[in-house]
């Protein structure tokens, strides 16, 4: 089977979307699976989303914010990990393997830093195979609209 | 009541699904004022109270029930039936109660297969003696004929992944005097709310009646289980490190485990601004951890032992991930 | 909410994204999707045609809604934004996909990045679909400015502004203005004196009717936002009536490094081991003595005393090298015979006339060695009894690669500059954010170099990094340009895209308020519920993501609109 993973990444949008986007600016190249959402800062991103991206079938999720003592809005990037972490040991407990959602710091000038990310995750997600979110509830029990 | 006595009278049936039965008896916890349901409605089926074939149900006309209190979960092919059935001849069909609403504490049942929940119960319970590891199979043949249970589903489901619900009551069980006003409104028939309403609860979260003195003061650095302090009895339980689930949880409940010095639990579920508490609840919890360091905030999230049982006891099936990847 | 009439535009870019993406597919694909009224495709879209495209088809087509899928946001957001209100819909009614920097510059397999674009796509037009109207607002400036600091920067921003007429507040902990500035005897490069540039600005700034200075006095609170700030001063112990004021401008400095947690340089433990800003005071003083009041016949000076090295701080202080050569002009000038040891790192020249003063500064007869700090530090000891010295400098010289002994009576070191122990305090106090370095942290590092994230509020300076007089002196004149102009407006924007707070779901919990950077949000003990100060609120959405109740929005950044785009990314995935 040809299994392309889809990583659904949220960033923030002063640091890592800006490194994102430098990656684009220097024309480095990384694997076409991720699909970037913008958020202002890493404090606005939820556990909400993030189990949401599981359920419409991402095989992975990734989160990044500004480098510790580098948040554009004093701390938000702390309270994004404290959550995070959380959230990792309830994902952890509902069977969804822990290198599927990853949290990373990654500055404004860290293009290539991002577009390694984005490949290491690609590679790990490929040897882990499909998420099963999807796959394991019984579908054919539930209503059909 | 004697307005209502000139109508005809509804038609009213409550069933329960996966459901420990509470919430037939919040039914009759009404006292008295069951006098005041059955005087303006009929009871056509109520199998914990009366004796009626679900060939009774099936054969009756569709639409036929006006109100249909559907409580406990959907967790085999016997409940998906008669969801089916009771969807097709209720007018306005209920989920009553956590189970029904959101999966409720049956619904916990979704952190593991049906195979490990088999094994557990017929092979490995400390008091089981089954040697030959007899599991329940749906159909077996003896002298007399073809005998038949129903199938266990591998999930538990909350009644609105199976069939349309016009309304939900929630609690584990539901307030009764909820119950009679919500009751009261449906057999009025008018000013009835929108489909797909939450009834007989609160907009607001349970902190809005909670009488415990909370303030902006929401750091902890350490967490405790409810038996782990000395609550003052006083302080908002999470200002004391416990963790409550009254902030994400609809009211309506009368604040009642908090009054009674336990932390809120979260049987009445979401607002209306939230569709998965247990993630909301992750989200006001972990901001509230009092520490920049990952490794001591490893360590704090240590004393959260259970955090899927703990933030998703009652709502876990109605989540959005619904279960135990498997 | 009124019913979507959306219009989809996909940029080429030229060939920047067509190259790499089939427009046409995006265009094709996206152009059915529920509420998509039109979908087109053109070469730039950020061109005027491009942008008279989408103000025509919003006149003609009655479009609600408009997606541009181009190149990030971060470049064009606000050029499609003024489009579609210049065609008389809100400007927050539109949404970017960003399939360039995003999309096509980053991939190399044409399929692939078209169906990622597409994903894109499909994201924002579920997203745009729970867009809401956002309207601008502005609040009025008080025109004072408070200056914390009397450095030069401080004072200089400070006669800037009162120059154009305007009252300043200018604050200084210590009994005198002149800060750092006012220890140096020489300036670099051009040998001018410290005190007869800094002596006429002090009088100057002390002088000035519209200059308010406060000594010995610490800012105790800062309350209220850009345009209305508040603040309680404490002099002596006592507590300043309370001043008001439109704009902040920090202006804290840095200080001297203490280098006495150096062990190799045995300060404090050997007399004539002393620091820069110490031979400074030397200098002005007129005489290069000993402690024991001997002219030194060797003098050595250490370059990177706690700088570029990770155990101290990793960064460089910038200034050092030239001080540093400074010092030899001066040394020989008053000690002509004396040997003087550069002991240096690397020699780093790097500003205007700096190379030329270094070039200028090796004919002084001066010893240069090199050392590795990798490797080992020089290690400062006691010279034997018999010497001619009074110290010996043990060293490996990483040019000849040999160990050596310096001889030397005097040894100075160039220190670092290093945050004020009280920083953190500062930025608290005044709402703005610190970097590893403990340096302020600047809006923007190259765009908006003076500008914090909070609005109002400017750094200028040393406190914002290391640097030599005429950076300082720039970013203050740069800061009190940019705060005449808001005076000179009478009023400033504030953030749209704020907190808001649903007063029939809040519970009063108040997880909100412990959580904001920026104490937006507060009780009303009346209604029982939280409040958000939109003109405090930055928009950062961290209370929107930790509100347990779903009772605070983020404007523009609403659950529904994040979970929208999810779904729509992620819709044809499977």
């Amino acid at each position: 089977m040809n299994f392309r993973p889809t990583i659904v990444a949220f960033l923030c949008n002063w640091c890592a979307y800006t490194g994102a986007d430098l990656a684009g600016t220097s024309r480095l190249h990384y694997a076409p699976n991720v699909r970037i959402i913008r958020i202002m800062c890493s404090g606005r991103i939820e556990p909400t989303f993030i189990l949401k991206a599981f359920k419409e079938g991402a095989d992975g999720v990734l989160v990044c914010g500004c480098h510790p003592g580098d948040c554009h809005y004093q701390e938000g990037n702390y309270k994004c990990l404290r959550r995070f972490k959380l959230l990792e040991k309830f994902v952890c407990q509902m069977g969804i393997e822990k290198e599927r959602l990853k949290l990373e710091w990654i500055s404004a000038s860290e293009g290539k830093q991002f577009a390694e990310l984005v490949n290491e995750m690609t590679a790990a997600i490929l040897k882990l195979g499909p998420g099963k979110v999807q796959k394991t509830l019984e579908l054919e029990h539930l209503k059909t609209n | 009541m004697s307005q209502e006595l000139t109508k005809p009278k509804l038609k009213l049936a409550v069933y329960w699904g996966a459901a420990c039965g509470g919430c037939c008896v919040s039914v009759l916890d009404t006292h008295e004022k069951l006098l005041d349901i059955v005087a303006a409605a009929d009871l056509v089926f109520w199998p914990i109270a009366m004796d009626i074939k679900y060939k009774d149900v099936e054969s009756m006309p569709d639409k036929s029930i006006d109100l249909t209190l559907f409580n406990g979960a959907v967790r085999n092919s016997e409940n998906k039936h008669m969801a089916q059935v009771l969807r097709q001849k209720s007018k306005i069909l209920v989920a009553y109660g956590s189970c029904a609403y959101m999966g409720g504490i049956p619904g916990l049942a979704n952190f593991f297969s049906k195979n490990e929940i088999f094994k557990r119960a017929y092979e490995e319970t400390e008091s089981t003696v089954n040697p030959e590891k007899t599991v329940p199979i749906t159909s077996v043949q003896v002298k007399e004929g073809t005998l038949e249970i129903p199938l266990m589903f591998n999930d538990v489901f909350p009644l609105n992944q199976v069939v349309e619900v016009d309304y939900y009551i929630p609690g584990c069980p539901p307030q009764s005097e909820r119950l009679i006003e919500v009751f009261s409104v449906i057999s009025a028939g008018t000013n009835l709310p929108p489909a797909g309403s939450v009834v007989g609860a609160n907009d607001k979260t349970n902190c809005d009646e909670c009488k415990r003195k909370k303030s902006d003061k929401k750091k902890v650095k350490r967490f405790y289980r409810p038996w782990e302090i000395q609550d003052d009895k006083e302080t908002c339980f999470i200002e004391q490190g416990v963790i409550c689930m009254g902030p994400a949880t609809r009211g309506g409940c009368g604040v009642r485990c908090v009054e009674g010095n336990s932390p809120c639990r979260g049987c009445y579920g979401p607002p209306q601004g939230s569709s998965d508490p247990g993630a909301k609840m992750m989200a006001a919890i972990g901001t509230m951890i009092d520490s920049n360091d990952p490794d001591e905030i490893d360590e704090i999230i240590e004393a959260i032992v259970d955090p899927a049982g703990l933030f998703y006891r009652f709502s876990l099936p109605g989540s959005i991930l619904g279960r135990k990847v498997l | 909410m009124e019913e979507p009439r959306i219009g989809v535009y996909v940029c080429w870019c030229g060939t920047n994204i067509s190259k790499m993406v089939d427009v046409e597919a995006v265009t094709k694909e996206v152009g059915t999707l529920p509420g998509v009224v039109l979908s087109k495709n053109y070469k730039y879209m950020c061109s005027d045609p491009g942008q008279d495209l989408i103000i025509k088809d919003i006149k003609s087509h009655n479009l609600n809604r408009v997606i541009v899928a181009a190149c990030s946001p971060r470049i064009h957001e606000l050029t499609f934004r003024n489009a579609c209100e210049k065609a008389g819909i809100n400007p927050y009614l539109f949404e970017m996909a960003n399939i360039r920097e995003q999309d096509s510059w980053v991939h190399t397999d044409r399929t692939e990045a078209t169906k990622k674009a597409i994903d894109l796509v499909i994201g924002a037009i579920r997203r745009v679909r729970y867009h809401e109207p956002l309207q601008k607002r502005s609040v009025n400036v008080d025109p004072a400015t408070l200056i914390i600091g009397g450095g030069i920067s401080g004072m200089t921003a400070a006669l800037e502004i009162a120059n154009a007429g305007k009252k300043v507040y200018l604050l200084e902990r210590t009994d005198h203005l002149g800060g750092q500035v006012a220890r140096f005897d020489l300036t670099f490069p051009h040998l001018s004196s410290a005190r007869q540039m800094i002596r006429p600005m002090i009088q100057r700034v002390e002088n000035h009717p519209m200059i308010i200075v406060y000594l010995n006095t610490e800012l105790k609170e800062v309350s209220g936002y850009i345009g209305n700030f508040k603040a309680r001063l404490v002099f002596n112990g006592a507590e300043q009536p309370e001043i008001t004021f439109g704009n902040i401008i920090a202006a804290v400095g840095l200080k001297p490094f203490d280098p006495s947690v150096i062990a190799e340089y045995g300060y404090g433990k050997f007399p004539d081991v002393i620091t820069s800003l110490e031979f400074e005071d030397k200098l002005r003083a007129g005489r290069i003595l000993t402690k024991y009041g001997k002219e030194p016949r060797n003098v050595a000076i250490i370059h990177c005393v706690g700088s570029r090295n990770k155990q101290y701080h990793e960064y460089c202080s910038r200034v050092c090298c030239m001080v540093a050569l400074k010092f030899v002009h001066e040394i020989r000038a008053a000690l002509p015979d004396a040997n003087i040891f550069e002991i240096y790192a690397d020699m780093r020249a790097y500003g205007k006339g700096h190379e030329e003063f270094y070039a200028m500064t090796t004919h002084k007869q001066i010893i240069f060695l090199m050392y590795d700090q990798q490797k080992s530090l020089p290690l400062i000891r006691e010279a034997y009894r018999d010497d001619d010295c009074n110290m010996l400098i043990e060293m490996n010289e990483l040019l000849s690669g040999i160990d050596i002994e310096v001889p030397v009576d005097m040894v100075i070191l160039m220190v670092n500059m290093e945050a004020h122990d009280n920083v953190k305090e500062v930025v608290r106090t005044i709402g703005v954010s610190l970097c590893g370095n403990q340096f302020f942290i600047e809006k923007h590092p190259k765009l908006d170099p003076v500008a914090t994230t909070t609005g109002g509020v400017f750094i200028v300076g040393t406190c914002q990094g290391p640097k030599d007089i005429p950076d300082s002196v720039a970013q203050a004149k740069a800061a009190a340009a940019r705060i005449l102009a808001t005076i000179a407006q009478g009023s400033v924007p504030v953030e749209v895209t704020t907190a808001v707070v649903n007063e029939s779901f809040c519970c009063g919990c108040q997880t909100c308020i412990s959580v904001c950077p920026y104490s937006a949000v507060s009780f009303d003990e009346a209604k029982k519920v939280s409040v958000v100060n939109e003109v405090l609120c930055k928009g950062c959405g961290t209370c929107g993501g930790c509100c347990p109740a779903g009772a605070i929005t983020s404007k523009h950044f609403t659950d529904r609109q994040i979970l929208s785009e999810i779904e729509g990314i992620m819709s044809m995935s499977y």
